[in-house]
C-alpha cells in the first residue's frame, strides 16, 4: 500500500471540493429559490453521466506545520456529461462561494470551459450566476500582476468557439460583467422570470457613475432584456430554462464538422391542412397569424421559437420537416406589418448566421412589406442593419426554401433569398419594388398632379397595376419554381427535404462568416 | 387601483377603436386597430382591467410609443 495515504488524502480533498460554500452557503442559495451549480448540472445531465474536470481544485490554506486548515473549493464547476445520450460540456459559477466571483482556480476553470468544449468538439452549456471579477484582491503587493503580455486574449476562444460548437447559456441569478458577456456570446440564451437579472454593471456601479438609483430588476430584469435582444427566451424557473436549452440543442449537430441528425417522424409528410387555403384574407390590408401557418406545415409540435419579443415583426425559430431540423424564418404582419425594423434585421442576420454556421437548412415564409420607413426607422439606422441581413442571406451556403405567402416588396425582400433557393408561391402573393399604393403616388406624380381629378387618376393607375399583380405570370415566366395550393406546402417542402440530404451530408466544416454575438 | 398605459408600437393612423371607456378587457384583447405600412396593426391590452381613458380618436395620427389608452388594472 505504497501510496495509500496519498489516495486517502485525495479522496478527502475531492470530498471537500464538493462542499461548495458549506451548508450555510447552500442554505442561503436555496432560501433565494435558486439551485446550486451542482444541482443544476444534475438536472441538465443524464443521471450519473457527469465527468467533472479538476475535481480537486481549491484554494488551500496551511498552518506553520504544513497541515491543511482551510480548503476553499474552486467556485467554477466544469466537465463532460450527456444530454439524451449526447456528450456535452456543462459549466457554471458556484454562487455559494464569493457570489460566483472567481477565485484563483475558479477563474482558470471558467476560461477552460470553452477550450474543453472546442477541443473535444462538444456543445457547451453554461449555467450562469455571478458578477465576474472583483476589485478585492487585485491590490496585492509583490508577485506578478496581469496576464503575460504575450498571452492569447482570453476572449479569443469565446469568439472562436461560436464558429465551432453549439453554445447555450442560462442566466439563473444575477449575471453581470464577464458572465453577462458569456451569456450573449451564445447561440441561445434564456433567463428565469423572477430570479435572474442580466447587467453590464449593477445598481451600485450605476449609482456611482450616473447618480441614478435603480434596482437590479429595473436595470436588467426579464422585462428589459427579452426586448433588448440580449436574451432570447424567458423561462418560468430553472428547470424550464434547462429544458429549453435541451430542446435548442436537439436541433443542432454537436459541432460544425457533423451534419444535423434526422429524427423519426410519425407526422405524415403528405398531410394537407384545409385551413391553409383560407388563412390569408383576400383583403390585403387585413392581418393573419403567421405562427398558425408554421404550426400547420412543420412536423406537429416541433416548432421552437426564439427571441419572440425582440424585433417582433420577424419570427425566428427551429422546427422539423420529415424529421429534418430546419431553421424557420417568417414575417409577422401583426407587428409593424411584418416590416424589417433595425431590431428585426439584427435578429434575422444572427439567425441566418447561426443556421449557416451549423448547416441547418432554412425555410423562409415571406410576408415582407419592406424596410420599416419613417423618422424612428431612419434614426435607428435600419438600412445598415437591413443590408447586413441581406448580405448574410445572399452569402449563405445552406439549402434554402422560400414560400412567398403574402407580400414581397423592396430591397428588404432580398434578405429572404439565398443562392440556389427553392422558391414556392401561394396565390395570395403580391410583389414588386414598392407596394402599389405608395409606389403609384411616387412614380406617376406628374400624371396625377396634371389630372383634373388627381385622386381619381391615382386610383385608376393603382387599379390597373393591381390587375397585373396576378401570381400566374410569375409561374409562367419561371420566376418562381412552383405556384402551389397552400395546402400542398407541407408535402412539397418534405419532398425538398429529401432532395437536400446529399448536400447536408457533404456540407460540413467551418464557414467563411461564422456567427458572432 | 393600479393604472397601466397602452402604447402604440408603431407610427400610423388610428383606424378603428374597439372599446369604450369603462369596457372590461383581458390581457391580449385588441383595444384598437392602427393602420401603418398599409396593414391593420392591432394594439392589444397589456393586462386585465377596465379601460379608464381613451386618449385618441379614430383617424388620429399616433407616434411610436405614444400612450393611446390607460387601463385600470384589476
Amino acid at each position: 500500500m505504497a501510496w495509500d495515504s496519498e489516495v486517502k488524502e485525495l479522496e478527502r480533498r475531492r470530498h471537500l471540493a464538493k462542499q461548495q460554500g458549506g451548508a450555510e452557503g447552500v442554505a442561503r442559495q436555496h432560501a433565494k429559490g435558486r439551485m446550486t451549480i451542482r444541482e443544476r448540472v444534475d438536472v441538465l445531465l443524464d443521471p450519473g453521466s457527469f465527468k467533472e474536470h479538476g475535481r480537486a481544485t481549491a484554494s488551500p490554506v496551511y498552518d506553520d506545520n504544513g497541515e491543511l486548515i482551510e480548503y476553499v473549493p474552486a467556485n467554477y464547476v466544469v466537465g463532460f456529461g450527456e444530454v439524451n445520450g449526447r456528450r456535452i460540456v456543462a459549466a457554471g459559477e458556484d454562487f455559494t462561494l464569493k457570489g460566483g466571483s472567481p477565485n484563483a482556480a475558479g477563474l482558470r476553470k471558467s476560461v477552460y470551459a470553452e477550450h474543453l468544449a472546442s477541443q473535444y468538439k462538444s456543445p457547451l452549456v453554461r449555467l450562469l450566476e455571478g458578477g465576474g471579477g472583483s476589485v478585492k484582491g487585485s491590490g496585492k503587493q509583490g508577485g506578478t500582476v496581469g496576464e503575460p503580455v504575450f498571452s492569447e486574449p482570453r476572449f479569443k476562444i469565446i469568439s472562436d468557439s461560436m464558429g465551432q460548437i453549439p453554445i447555450a447559456s442560462a442566466a439563473l441569478g444575477a449575471v453581470a460583467g464577464f458572465p453577462a458577456g458569456r451569456l450573449v456570446a451564445s447561440h441561445f440564451s434564456v433567463m428565469t422570470e423572477h430570479t435572474s437579472q442580466v447587467l453590464i454593471g449593477g445598481p451600485a456601479l450605476v449609482t456611482r457613475a450616473l447618480g441614478v438609483e435603480m434596482t437590479k430588476d429595473q436595470l436588467g430584469g426579464a422585462d428589459i432584456h427579452l426586448r433588448s435582444g440580449v436574451v432570447d427566451n424567458l423561462a418560468r424557473d430553472e428547470h424550464d430554462a434547462i429544458e429549453q436549452i435541451k430542446r435548442f440543442l436537439s436541433y443542432l449537430p454537436s459541432n460544425v464538422w457533423e451534419r444535423t441528425q434526422r429524427s423519426p417522424c410519425d407526422d405524415p409528410v403528405d398531410r394537407m391542412e384545409q385551413d391553409l387555403l383560407t388563412i390569408v384574407p383576400r383583403d390585403s390590408n387585413a392581418g393573419f397569424e403567421m405562427r398558425s401557418i408554421i404550426e400547420m406545415v412543420v412536423d406537429k409540435g416541433s416548432f421552437f421559437e426564439t427571441a419572440a419579443l425582440y424585433g417582433p415583426s420577424q419570427i425566428c425559430g427551429f422546427a422539423r420537416l420529415a424529421g429534418q431540423p430546419v431553421g424557420i424564418l417568417a414575417n409577422d404582419c401583426l407587428h409593424y406589418a411584418g416590416a424589417m425594423t433595425a431590431e428585426a434585421a439584427q435578429k434575422y442576420r444572427r439567425f441566418v448566421e447561426l443556421c449557416d454556421t451549423f448547416h441547418i437548412p432554412v425555410v423562409n415564409l415571406v410576408d415582407q412589406p419592406g424596410f420599416m420607413i419613417g423618422p424612428e426607422s431612419e434614426k435607428a439606422g435600419t438600412i445598415r442593419y437591413g443590408m447586413a441581413a441581406v448580405a448574410a442571406a445572399s452569402q449563405a451556403s445552406i439549402p434554402w426554401a422560400v414560400v412567398q405567402i403574402h407580400k414581397g416588396f423592396g430591397v428588404a425582400t432580398a434578405a429572404h433569398y439565398a443562392p440556389g433557393a427553392y422558391v414556392l408561391a401561394w396565390p395570395s402573393v403580391e410583389s414588386g419594388a414598392l407596394p402599389i399604393e405608395g409606389g403609384v403616388a411616387v412614380a406617376f406624380h406628374k400624371e396625377i398632379s396634371a389630372a383634373k381629378d388627381p385622386i381619381a387618376k391615382r386610383e385608376e393607375l393603382e387599379g390597373r397595376l393591381k390587375d397585373s399583380r396576378s401570381p400566374f405570370p410569375r409561374a409562367e415566366s419561371f420566376a418562381v419554381h412552383e405556384l402551389i395550393d397552400p395546402r400542398e406546402t407541407r408535402p412539397v417542402l418534405c419532398d425538398w427535404v429529401e432532395w437536400i440530404q446529399p448536400n447536408l451530408d457533404t456540407l460540413v466544416g467551418p464557414v467563411t462568416f461564422p456567427i458572432r454575438p | 387601483m393600479a393604472k397601466m398605459e397602452v402604447e402604440s408600437e408603431v407610427t400610423g393612423n388610428v383606424w378603428k377603436i374597439l372599446v369604450e371607456e369603462g369596457s372590461k378587457v383581458t390581457s391580449g384583447d385588441v383595444v384598437m386597430i392602427l393602420e401603418s405600412m398599409k396593414m391593420e396593426i392591432p394594439v392589444e391590452a397589456p393586462a386585465d382591467g377596465t379601460i379608464a381613458e381613451l386618449l385618441v380618436q379614430e383617424e388620429d395620427q399616433v407616434e411610436e410609443d405614444q400612450v393611446v389608452a390607460v387601463i385600470d388594472v384589476n
